[in-house]
């Protein structure tokens, strides 16, 4: 395909470039809008006079960005530290060991991903009702763990299918425990798998909306949930959702960016080879 | 060898987690469909009722609309994604320095949040204002005096552009890995025997990704049909509930009205639903050795 007319790759370049307007132009305009004054936020123009003020305002009464960006911290935290080493020991079995019903089981925790959030959230809401856990980290935590664990067992299985057995055999012969197989040779061998479920699981804890929605009211708000009470009497305050977007944005970025490379085979990896 | 029971044991945590946080919901929703039980007047559960919530979920109108606005948001949105992302990733299969710079991008809608997104295209499809409903009413005359968001059709159009925005990209990095294992002979044969380069594109090339293309497929249609996240803070379902998928129509019957029996019997009707499309398709598409080793 190298003989290609001028004009041919002329438009093709024009379309690539489309597309990468098209990818970048929303988060562009959030990011602009963060730096508007109110004044300047319903106008097109982009000749406006730029402030940081809005990255403050956030943080004070009644907006308390810091409170949802300290929640939001520990719930993907306590989330990722439980689901991803359970993940990583159940990972290591269906990867290492034959044994009854284990294509079933391992079908069983894909399935689980085809029930719906709001089908989740709607017995662990009277539960939690019961127990005093509404409106609590503990209980998002809970139900986070749902949506990132079947995950993180499916990616995990596929980077430790490519660690070699005869590495479990040597450390085997040298009289080492499963345990210390796992953690002292797989884990490490299949390190940047590992990080990119991990990473993978925080993006999904992280942006995770409805269940935080429905659960929290107050002090255990999280920053997606936070996004909606800049809707207020006064109308929607943009520069103040795009000021609290940019902080939404920026750990997911950079995680996202970090493991780009693996990304792609991360979410498919355990079912195409 | 105590292996034997190692084995077991060590799928314990993760199956506990798992059974816990998503099996025990859905066995207590099923439950909980069949009886009596308004949060708003009683704490506890009332009586045993039969099939009276799927009867009775059934003949709601709004039911019909939430299956029917499911039906359209998944069937274009899915198509829509897919196509443009297919087709952006043979786009950027040649180095160069636009091909690279697209697929830095490609990573971030996807790292954004849902919520996230359906209030920045909430605030770019704004009829006064917005920056979204401006350009394409400069781009198409016609649709510069469209309100987007109070429009039903509009509404839905925006929705569709939100979900699109966010995966495709994502869809496009996962047909390039596919793409990357195509041997390049198979093109450079095709083309040495006379075939025009779209013929070796739909004949040589996308036959040898169909399944990438088909996990693509799934995942893309999994998600679409869980659809909430943008709804809620995009259009809000409206105008009206013109565009309130199945999932937002459940939570508003449990979590607004907080009617449990009700919303759980359309709770089990949504995972069935689900689980059906999601079974057949993978049945479809994947042959079933490929799922697990």
């Amino acid at each position: 395909m190298n003989a290609r007319s001028p004009l041919a790759s002329a438009a093709q370049s024009a379309v690539l470039l489309l597309f990468f307007g098209m990818i970048v132009f929303p988060i562009a305009w959030m990011v602009l809008t963060a730096f508007k004054l109110p004044r300047d936020v319903h106008s097109l123009s982009l000749n406006f006079s730029p402030t940081v003020q809005n990255f403050g305002i956030v943080f004070e009464a009644p907006w308390n960005i810091g409170l949802r960006i300290v929640n939001s911290v520990v719930v993907a935290f306590f989330t990722l530290a439980i689901a991803i080493p359970a993940a990583i020991l159940s990972a290591y079995s269906f990867s290492r060991f034959e044994f009854a019903f284990k294509r079933g089981l391992f079908f069983l925790m894909l399935a689980t991903q085809f029930i719906p959030a709001v089908v989740i959230i709607l017995p662990f809401y009277l539960m939690f009702r019961d127990l005093g856990l509404l409106d609590s980290r503990t209980g998002l935590v809970i139900v986070n763990l749902a949506i990132v664990t079947p995950f993180a067992v499916w990616m995990l299985k596929g980077y430790f299918d490519a660690v070699p057995i005869e590495c479990d055999e040597a450390a085997l012969i040298d009289g080492a425990s499963r345990m210390a197989i796992i953690w002292r040779v797989i884990v490490p061998m299949a390190l940047p798998g590992v990080i990119v479920a991990s990473v993978f699981c925080f993006i999904l804890t992280w942006n995770e909306f409805i269940f935080a929605l429905i659960l929290t009211r107050d002090k255990a708000v999280t920053l997606q949930v936070g996004l909606v009470s800049f809707r207020t009497e006064r109308g929607d305050l943009w520069e103040l959702m795009a000021a609290a977007g940019v902080f939404i944005t920026v750990p997911a970025f950079i995680a996202a960016v970090a493991i780009q490379k693996h990304f792609e085979a991360g979410l498919t990896g355990g079912a195409v080879k | 060898m105590h292996d034997r029971l190692t084995r077991y044991l060590l799928l314990v945590p993760a199956l506990v987690i798992v059974l816990g946080t998503t099996l025990w919901p859905l066995v207590s929703a099923v439950t909980t469909s069949f009886r009596n039980w308004r949060l708003k007047r009683s704490p506890v559960p009332q009586g045993w009722v039969g099939f009276d919530n799927y009867v009775f979920g059934f003949e709601e109108p709004e039911f019909w609309n939430a299956l029917k606005v499911t039906f359209v948001f998944v069937t274009l949105d899915v198509l829509i994604a897919v196509a443009v992302s297919l087709g952006l990733a043979l786009l950027l299969r040649r180095a160069g320095v636009l091909q690279s710079l697209t697929r830095a991008v490609l990573i971030l809608p996807f790292a954004m949040s849902p919520a996230l997104i359906g209030v920045s295209f909430r605030f770019m499809f704004n009829g006064e204002y917005g920056v979204l409903a401006k350009g394409i009413g400069w781009l198409i005359p016609p649709l510069a005096d469209v309100i987007w968001l109070a429009s039903p059709g509009y509404a839905m159009a925006a929705l569709i552009l939100s979900d699109v925005w966010h995966w495709f990209p994502y869809l496009t990095l996962i047909f390039l890995g596919g793409l990357a294992a195509v041997p390049v002979e198979t093109e450079e044969a095709a083309l040495i025997d006379g075939a025009t380069p779209w013929q070796t594109v739909l004949l040589v090339v996308l036959p040898q990704i169909k399944g990438v293309i088909a996990v693509a497929l799934i995942l893309k249609t999994i998600f679409a049909l869980k659809m909430f996240d943008s709804v809620q803070t995009l259009t809000g379902a409206g105008p009206g509930i013109t565009t309130q998928t199945l999932a937002h129509y459940v939570y508003t019957i449990g979590f607004v009205h907080y009617d449990m029996g009700h919303a759980s019997a359309l709770a089990v009707v949504l995972t069935a639903l689900l689980v059906g499309i999601g079974m057949f398709y993978t049945r479809l598409v994947m042959p079933p050795k490929a799922v697990a080793r």
